[in-house]
């Protein structure tokens, strides 16, 4: 597919921490396309962190390959995966894992000063984002100051930031009550409209489920199904 | 970025950086002081070397120095004479001659060095005069008068008014006795060498020895310390005849002491900050254990090896250097209010300090030109506590680091 941003093909992990093997992953196959909403979905141990952290280029496949974007990260150096995540892949996690010592522009431009994004450029971007998300006003305080709500979108602000080729988020509501993960999910999906930008979250609030446009749902490591889903986005 | 975050991560436990800071400012104060300390010791050690025992310089016969032989004198003539007077960079010198011979007294008697002296050149060169504790260096004496030294007197339980006798060779061979009567009692900070000389009058000691006005001695004092090895030269090159040596050569012991006391107090900075170094590598270990997840995070955002290694590192300098700058203001402080109001180091043992030829009232030297090199130690301590925390970090996994 032309517009393919993920591709991967027969995939399997298997984690042998205690000298029995656990498969994680079991022959997925997987495509996924710029622009999508993506749900991950499936119960707790179904394997969908480990998808996403073999999609993100954070863990490796025992076989099977991934294609992201025409790159096959699955034969890539640790070092080369680090720089194929600073400029591709936007992470958000479920603890929101702001740095508590920089504030919410700072955390907001950490990956842009990494790629050494000259200042006026980071500005523009961050300021724009921030706008998007409603939280221009507190741009400039730390993250113990802003609710649980406000710094995940400063984390999803941080994720796209650099303009990455996709965003990999992971149960990013799980610690949101209900009124700010929905407020989440609107932002990310009014980002995913407006800036194009594929979204991957793994998740098991049917809440969350509701509101994507494509849910694969995941067991004992296998994809059981994957379907378009008919939710109104706002 | 990297600084702004390694500044501030500092400060996220205050009381334990605090305290880390303390340390590295008390020790680097420690080590300083002591620097400080040995510096103002052995500077005053050297000074008492070169005002009341050598002077700079002394001209001897070739072959004098080793034992005291009285037939190897210095003419000591109008010509000699003439060219120290002229010299700019001599300040003093006095002609003293000097042999070896034996004091002896009902109770005891001691091996001593004569040395017979002029007052008035004496007063410039040693200033013996300033170390008489008992009774006067009325000179010349009016009957034959001797100054001994405090731990000779003790010694041999002699006081100011008793009479002693004085045994040595002549230039003849033949042994020679005088009686003579202990005008004064004198104290230097060199105890050891209060109990081997005694003074006499040099006009005396001539007659006795059969000496014209020949002398043994030339000791010179110059205008200024710096001229040391300059007017060495240049006096070995006047009197080619004649042994010109400088305080270091007739003092070996103090020469040593004032170069091993300085790689002394490298050593006790150098022990000051390894025991420092486990402290700031504990600080920083705990410190990233607390953060694993933090750092597990920035690594999967994509920070890659060599910045995080910048930050670690730059934590561990913070951590480490910005003691410097309140040690140095702390050390500067001190050390300058005891260079000039003086340390009086007798309670820890006088008669040790002084057996060593030490004074008791030390005027610590701010070590000044140790500085940078102290400033380079304590980096140096910083990276190598650095080293064990950055490789703890660069061991991290993203995927592991990030579970809970």
């Amino acid at each position: 597919m032309e517009n393919t941003v993920i591709d991967a093909h027969n995939i399997s992990k298997t984690y042998d921490p205690t000298g029995i093997p656990v498969p994680a992953i079991r022959n997925v196959h997987m495509h996924i396309a710029k622009g999508e909403f993506v749900a991950l979905v499936g119960p707790s141990g179904s394997g969908k962190t480990t998808l996403l952290n073999m999609i993100g280029g954070l863990d490796h496949p025992d076989s099977g390959n991934i294609i992201v974007n025409g790159t096959d990260i699955t034969s890539m150096q640790s070092a080369d995966l680090v720089k194929f995540r600073l400029h591709n892949i936007g992470f958000v996690f479920q603890a929101f894992n702001l740095i508590p010592v920089l504030t919410a522009k700072e955390n907001a431009e950490f990956i842009m000063l990494l790629q050494n994004e000259n200042k006026a450029k980071r500005n523009e971007r961050i300021d724009l984002l921030f706008n998007q998300v409603g939280l221009i006003d507190k741009k400039n305080i730390r993250p113990a100051q802003l609710s649980g709500g406000q710094q995940q979108r400063v984390a999803v602000v941080r994720a796209l930031a650099s303009k990455p080729q996709f965003v990999l988020a992971d149960e990013p509501t799980a610690n949101l009550d209900s009124a700010a993960a929905f407020n989440l999910l609107d932002m990310m999906a009014k980002l995913n409209k407006e800036e194009n930008m594929t979204f991957i979250f793994s998740t098991h609030d049917q809440r969350v489920i509701e509101r994507a446009r494509r849910v694969i749902t995941l067991v004992d490591g296998q994809i059981v199904s994957d379907t378009t889903a008919h939710a109104q986005l706002k | 970025m990297i600084v702004r975050l390694a500044w501030r991560n500092i400060w996220r436990n205050k009381m334990r950086s605090l305290v880390i800071i303390a340390s590295v400012t008390a020790g680097l104060f420690a080590g300083m002081a002591i620097m400080a300390l040995y510096k103002g010791m052995m500077k005053s050690r050297i000074r008492t070397v070169i005002d009341t025992e050598t002077g700079h310089i002394q001209l001897h016969a070739k072959g004098f120095m080793g034992d005291l032989d009285p037939k190897l004198f210095i003419q000591g003539d109008k010509k000699m004479m003439a060219t120290l007077s002229a010299d700019k960079t001599i300040k003093s010198f006095a002609q003293r001659t000097i042999t070896a011979g034996m004091v002896s007294t009902p109770n005891g008697s001691s091996g001593v060095s004569i040395i017979g002296i002029s007052s008035s050149e004496e007063i410039n060169v040693s200033g013996l005069g300033k170390k008489m504790r008992e009774g006067k260096m009325d000179w010349p004496p009016k009957k034959r008068g001797i100054l001994m030294g405090k731990k000779l007197a003790k010694k041999l339980k002699l006081a100011v008014g008793e009479k002693v006798v004085v045994t040595m060779t002549d230039t003849a061979d033949n042994l020679i006795s005088a009686a003579y009567r202990i005008q004064g009692i004198y104290q230097s900070a060199n105890a050891p060498l209060d109990e081997v000389n005694v003074y006499i009058h040099r006009k005396d000691l001539q007659e006795m020895l059969g000496l014209g006005n020949q002398v043994h001695e030339m000791a010179v004092v110059l205008q200024d310390d710096t001229l040391l090895q300059h007017t060495v030269q240049r006096l070995a090159n006047q009197f080619p005849s004649l042994a010109v040596e400088s305080w270091k050569e007739l003092s070996p012991e103090t020469s040593l002491m004032a170069e091993t006391v300085d790689t002394l107090s490298y050593i006790i900075l150098v022990i000051i900050l390894v025991a420092l170094s486990f402290g700031i590598m504990n600080t920083m270990m705990m410190s990233i254990l607390e953060r694993r997840h933090e750092i597990g995070m920035m690594m999967a955002l994509g920070m890659g090896r060599l910045p995080l290694l910048m930050l670690i590192m730059t934590e561990t300098f913070f951590l480490t250097v910005t003691g410097i700058p309140i040690a140095l203001a702390i050390g500067t402080i001190t050390i300058e209010h005891y260079a000039k109001k003086g340390m009086d180091l007798s309670g820890m043992g006088k008669e040790m300090m002084e057996s060593f030829g030490f004074e008791t009232m030390i005027y610590p030297d701010f070590p000044s030109d140790k500085i940078g090199f102290i400033v380079l130690l304590v980096l140096a301590t910083a990276l190598v506590s650095s080293i064990i925390p950055i490789l703890k970090s660069l061991r991290m996994d993203p995927v592991s680091a990030l579970q809970k």
